[in-house]
């Protein structure tokens, strides 16, 4: 059997447009590049930005809250009676179940965030400072309830480890520092 | 490479964008275009507490107990005063529940409705001095008044007007607790030492005195803030213990020991335990422990509550 193969045509391609053909490839190649470097910075200046006016808004009620706390307890009276002492202790109760709830609402939020991974560490220490200062005004709340079933000794001890807890939170606001400024300026946090 | 072979490339990333952005958020009702900030819940705002209900005070007509109180005062004379408690306020307290947590203790010598009751008798007992002297005389007065009233133990059915056993005597090992609220020392006319602390805590606190209970492990007595308490007359020295930065003397709220004047007479000479002296105590405990210092007004505070503000990321708000 005789098999007929058609002939395929010659390709000319001469010079000029195999150069311009492999121009038009790198520029392709070059544009998408830089395309995607802009939109990656572009990106994540965004999320740093999203972080930033997060942290922001927590600092902001933590403020609020810091307000609260320092006016209640610096105006607490040295001889109380004891309704005014319960009447305390009930605002105290109100003001750490606040704290709580603020905490958790701004950890909820900032754990949400999505950020560079230069970034990384910061949020992480960040939300470690919110977990124990939720962790404090749980005690205090804690504490409280104790006081109002007369369990002093309770109260006491609840406060002890809420006092324990706020050295954590300060301590992860130091980290949280260290690792903000070694995202900003490049390379890794320095040791404690 | 001519305009027509790139066409249909540039036609086909048009499609695509097209089907990414508009069709598919379409289909599964997301938002055309760019997407719009993240709904987030609302933040949480402070609410304060209520007010509490003030207190109805017990009526002044109502009916009540009338005790006369007799006791022997510093200068060796015989003193007597009267005390009225509403009986209500009396009932009250036998129906509330005791305290188990001996720091808490402090609620009973500070109770409100029975501060007016106190105030009254506070005054009498030691009324406004004009000289430091006087003032002192007064205390002491108050001291030996308390000191005077009988001894009887929790377990013992005489402590009570009722004959019985209240029935929040709480069984511990080794006997009943019951720890008196002042009325109802008062009315009873009887308690044992953490009753007498109790009364004794909640009148000084009523002449203005900063006083702390001091709890032994079979024993409770009081602690008056005093600085550099050294009487000329005292043989012993001043013991005193120290709370968050201030000295409390020890004052012992029973053990008035007393004797006849003579074998014939019944009139009893006092002998009061004074400020301080710990070493003349009988009570063991008194001389070799180191008592838990209980403040009347014990009110949780949290010793750190600084809130460090952090640096914002750059590009922050």
């Amino acid at each position: 059997m005789d098999l007929k193969i058609p002939s395929l045509p010659k390709v000319a391609i001469g010079w000029r447009k195999a150069l311009t053909a492999v121009g038009v490839a790198a520029l392709v190649v070059a544009v998408a590049f830089i395309g995607w470097t802009l939109f990656t910075v572009y990106t994540e200046e965004r999320q740093v930005a999203a972080f930033g006016s997060h942290v922001a808004a927590s600092e902001a009620d933590l403020a609020r809250v810091s307000g609260l706390v320092a006016s209640h307890l610096g105006s607490r009276p040295d001889r109380l009676s004891v309704a005014g002492a319960d009447a305390s202790m009930r605002e105290f109760a109100a003001i750490a179940d606040h704290g709580r709830a603020v905490t958790a609402y701004h950890r909820g939020i900032i754990g949400a965030d999505t950020v560079p991974e230069a970034y990384a560490g910061a949020q992480s220490a960040y939300i470690r400072a919110l977990d124990h200062l939720n962790r404090a005004f749980s005690l205090w709340s804690s504490a409280a309830t104790a006081y109002n079933a007369n369990a002093c000794t309770a109260a006491e001890e609840n406060l002890a480890r809420a006092d324990q807890a706020w050295g954590e939170y300060a301590l992860a606001v130091g980290d949280y520092d260290r690792e903000l400024r070694a995202a900003e300026e490049g390379g890794e946090a320095p040791p404690v | 490479m001519e305009w027509k072979d790139v066409i249909p490339v540039l036609a086909g990333g048009l499609v695509i964008l097209v089907v990414a952005l508009v069709v598919k958020p379409a289909l599964l009702g997301e938002p055309i275009g760019s997407p719009g900030p993240v709904p987030t819940p609302v933040p949480p705002v402070y609410v304060p507490p209520p007010p509490s209900p003030t207190a109805t005070p017990y009526p002044e007509d109502g009916p009540a107990s009338i005790r006369t109180l007799r006791w022997t005062s510093i200068d060796g004379g015989v003193r007597t005063t009267e005390v009225r408690v509403p009986e209500a306020l009396f009932l009250e307290r036998r129906e509330t529940p005791r305290i188990a947590d001996r720091l808490a203790w402090g609620r009973y010598a500070l109770a409100d409705a029975d501060r007016p009751v106190l105030e009254d008798l506070a005054r009498r007992i030691a009324p406004p001095a004009a000289n430091p002297e006087e003032q002192y005389f007064r205390l002491m007065d108050l001291v030996f008044f308390v000191q005077q009233i009988p001894y009887v133990p929790d377990n013992n059915t005489d402590s009570y007007i009722e004959g019985v056993l209240p029935r929040h005597a709480r069984q511990v090992v080794g006997g009943v607790e019951y720890q008196k609220y002042p009325v109802e020392m008062l009315v009873d006319g009887k308690g044992d030492c953490e009753d007498a602390a109790i009364l004794m805590g909640g009148l000084l606190d009523a002449l203005g005195y900063d006083t702390v209970l001091l709890g032994y492990s079979d024993h409770m007595a009081l602690g008056i803030r005093m600085e550099g308490f050294n009487p000329y007359y005292a043989k012993y020295t001043p013991k005193y213990f120290t709370y968050k930065g201030k000295h409390y003397y020890y004052v012992e709220g029973t053990a008035f020991t007393r004797k006849n004047l003579s074998t014939t007479s019944p009139v009893f000479q006092g002998s009061p335990f004074p400020i301080g002296n710990t070493q003349g105590s009988p009570i063991p405990s008194v001389k070799s422990e180191t008592p838990q210092i209980i403040p009347l007004r014990s009110i949780p505070t949290p010793e750190d509550y600084q809130i460090h503000p952090v640096r914002l990321p750059a590009g922050g708000v």
